[in-house]
């Protein structure tokens, strides 16, 4: 009798939990801002043109409903480059007796409810191409098509003034319009299949995918012999004298660029071995094939796999050392002595320093101790560094950031020994942890901070 | 009839008496013949740092020693970039990692630079597109000040701003210029105040600080003011990497690491004092 009061119990509140724990998600996300801490901040104005669908109003300046010519006729003399490009792209002119795409096909015709293009307005003609790009969603990170959630649902994303991460989005925009690439009002594919297309959010310090490739062989035959290419023909084997960032990630035209990624963004060790990796591993030597022999080009990806392995075995050993810091409270200043760890909750009852990728290193780059920076540092940026130049081809690339990463782990095992020494030190002769007070807790822009989300 | 007979034989000469003359100058012959035909645009230049400071920038610097095709070639952004990229790379370089940048490069070729640096003649403006905007030759015009320890705008900064919403108007909506140059003040408003909390910090602390702890800040301090002026380059010059990766979290990391100085001494200097007190309170040693 009462083993089955037990069960329906458990039954009952499972029940109940479920669509509770969707209800909460959901509330969290209804909020004035996007994604899971939407209701911690407000956006930006200028994250309506980053995020139009969850963000644009539309300017009520001028009223009535227009047609195509006549938005022409119109902005030709209000805004007259935006229709030089217009008339010079494929919308103007479509061909095979087809009508032109006119400027309310996607902003609307209703001059008081017009509305920014979203992916999803292309698709009424690109379904395929938006099909192949929304397609990326079931490989997860990293991919374009969830760049913005990425974005947004970061905690240092959240917890900052938005004025300062503004910037973050006018990237991860590449999830929520198309013109990131194909930029408007042109909107050419051509524009697009060359790789300054992607550079201007593929560079920095992260992803330095510019300079990785421009020092590859492949970007120095690009450098030179680009002039002479027509990129007007479509991204397949015979039309290329070199690869471009497009050619080998979107091979064919594929919008879908998620699909192949074997070592992710080498933020985490993956084994690169899975049955679904060697797929994606036979996808890579079918695009390389075009121009290299399978062999060879398989070689070149094992090359990889062994410079990744090389980095993670310095990035453990640093994070080992970090771990074993924290767990001695040893971090200077400690998880107690600085602001909490952005947006959480049990941030506040339980302090704890981030260390690695699934605790939230990725967040931790602000009021953290000096070394726990080093290590973001060396984990964002060298590692970085190293993967995309060993993945692109530049082996100089791979020593110069070999030799960060070795620097890096030799300084954070310095500093931690210097922090054994002082903590024990100050154990003995003080009896307590020193406290660096308000020098870490306050301050203009700490406090600022603190405020403003 | 006589007369438009007279008009015919006359527009020879009075196209010629229009046209540049042809051959090579210098700049001071240039600068000679055009100040009596436009004076402002002398004037301007040489109030611009271009003709204040070295390396000068002439003339012939930008529009080569002959009239033929001097304008278009003074457009192109090689030009500029050619010094600017030896001055300091990074204002190249947050231009480049652009949007505007990339379209002049990928697509530049193929435009008539002839054209005056007006609205509708550009699909994307380069350098020159915005910095000497209608032959502006005064630069100054179209920067912002850059001080990060200023708390009010300066009133120099508002002509800057005016001039910034018609140029970019040329392109973009007003709302939308009006709003990206509100969100670029505030962003750069942000890596002020991390740079004062720098200096607040190194001042407020002077006293426990040994010579070897000021240089390091000192170092560290100079960093975050290119850091601060990275987030202005890539305001001014919408590069996303700019505004941040060398600009915010760049700030954060030398000013968190300058706090890690003073914290660092502040804390040895507790335990020496522990310790000379044990040993019987002699003078705690100098930091």
């Amino acid at each position: 009798m009462n083993r089955r009061r037990y069960v329906w119990a458990t039954l009952i509140v499972t029940l109940l939990a479920i669509p509770a724990g969707y209800g909460y998600v959901y509330w969290n996300k209804s909020g004035p801002g996007a994604g899971v801490y939407s209701r911690e901040w407000k956006p930006e104005p200028v994250h309506a043109y980053w995020d139009p669908d969850r963000f644009y109003q539309p300017v009520q300046t001028v009223q009535g409903e227009f047609k195509g010519e006549q938005c022409i006729a119109c902005h030709a003399s209000v805004t007259p480059g935006i229709v030089n490009d217009w008339r010079a792209s494929r919308h103007a002119s479509p061909g095979n007796g087809k009508p032109p795409v006119y400027c309310s096909a996607c902003h609307g015709s209703n001059h008081q409810a017009l509305h920014m293009p979203t992916p999803k307005i292309c698709a009424q003609c690109h379904e395929r191409r938006v099909a192949q790009f929304m397609d990326e969603k079931r490989y997860g990170f990293p991919s374009h098509a969830l760049a913005m959630e990425r974005a947004v649902d970061a905690k240092h994303f959240a917890d900052k003034p938005k004025a300062e991460v503004a910037a973050c989005l006018q990237c991860h925009s590449v999830a929520t319009k198309c013109d990131s690439c194909h930029t408007r009002h042109r909107f050419s594919a051509a524009e697009a299949r060359r790789p300054e297309a992607c550079l201007s959010c593929h560079s920095g310090p992260p992803h330095p995918d510019d300079d990785s490739y421009f020092a590859s062989a492949h970007g120095k035959k690009y450098l030179a012999e680009s002039a002479r290419q027509d990129w007007s023909k479509p991204l397949a084997k015979g039309n290329y004298a070199t690869p471009t960032c497009a050619y080998c990630h979107m091979a064919n035209g594929n919008h879908q660029v998620a699909d192949k990624t074997i070592w992710k963004f080498g933020l985490q060790e993956v084994n690169p071995n899975t049955s679904a990796n060697e797929v994606r591993r036979g996808a890579w030597i079918e695009v390389c094939s075009d121009c290299h022999d399978a062999v060879w080009s398989a070689a070149k990806l094992k090359e990889t796999d062994g410079e990744r392995k090389q980095a993670w075995v310095r990035l453990y050993k640093a994070e080992n050392t970090l771990k074993d810091l924290r767990s001695k409270d040893l971090l200077y200043p400690g998880a107690t002595q600085r602001p909490a760890y952005p947006m959480d909750a049990m941030e506040k009852f339980f302090p704890h320093a981030r260390i690695g990728y699934l605790d939230g290193q990725a967040s931790a780059f602000y009021n953290v101790s000096p070394i726990e920076r080093d290590y973001f540092e060396m984990w964002y940026f060298a590692n970085l560094g190293a993967y995309k130049s060993a993945a692109h081809g530049d082996s100089a690339g791979v020593s110069h950031w070999h030799d960060r990463l070795d620097r890096a782990l030799a300084g954070i095992e310095t500093e931690a020994a210097r922090l054994h020494t002082q903590g024990e030190a100050e154990k003995k002769k003080l009896g307590r942890r020193a406290d660096p007070g308000r020098l870490w807790r306050d301050g203009e822009y700490t406090d600022y901070n603190r405020e403003h989300n | 009839m006589r007369a438009w007979l007279l008009l015919f034989a006359l527009l020879p000469a009075l196209a010629a008496a229009g046209k540049p003359p042809a051959g090579k100058f210098s700049n001071s012959e240039c600068v000679g013949c055009h100040a009596q035909r436009d004076a402002a645009l002398i004037a301007a230049w040489r109030a611009s740092s271009h003709a204040r400071t070295a390396p000068k920038a002439d003339c012939i610097a930008c529009h080569g020693n002959s009239h033929a095709g001097s304008n278009a070639r003074a457009r192109h952004d090689e030009v500029c970039i050619d010094c600017h990229e030896k001055l300091n790379r990074a204002v190249v370089h947050s231009y480049t990692t652009s949007k505007h940048a990339v379209i002049v490069k990928l697509q530049g070729n193929a435009w008539d630079w002839s054209q005056p640096l007006a609205r509708g003649n550009y699909r994307a403006p380069g350098c020159a597109y915005c910095h000497l905007h209608g032959a502006e030759h005064d630069t100054r015009l179209s920067t912002t000040p850059w001080d990060p320890f200023q708390t009010s705008v300066a009133s120099a900064q508002e002509t800057t701003l005016s001039r910034r919403q018609s140029v970019c108007g040329d392109c973009h909506a007003p709302r939308y210029v009006a709003e990206q140059t509100g969100t670029g003040e505030r962003m750069q408003k942000i890596a002020r105040m991390k740079l004062r909390e720098a200096r607040a910090a190194m001042t407020d602390y002077q006293g426990v600080l040994s010579a070897d702890d000021r240089r390091t800040i000192e170092t560290l301090f100079a960093g975050m003011q290119e850091h601060g002026r990275n987030v202005r380059l890539g305001v001014g010059h919408q590069s996303p990497d700019y505004q941040w990766w060398h600009g915010q979290p760049a700030l954060d990391g030398d000013l968190l690491r300058i706090k890690g100085v003073i914290a660092e001494r502040e804390r040895r200097v507790l335990v020496e004092r522990a310790r000379s007190a044990a040993n019987g309170g002699a003078k705690p040693g100098q930091p």
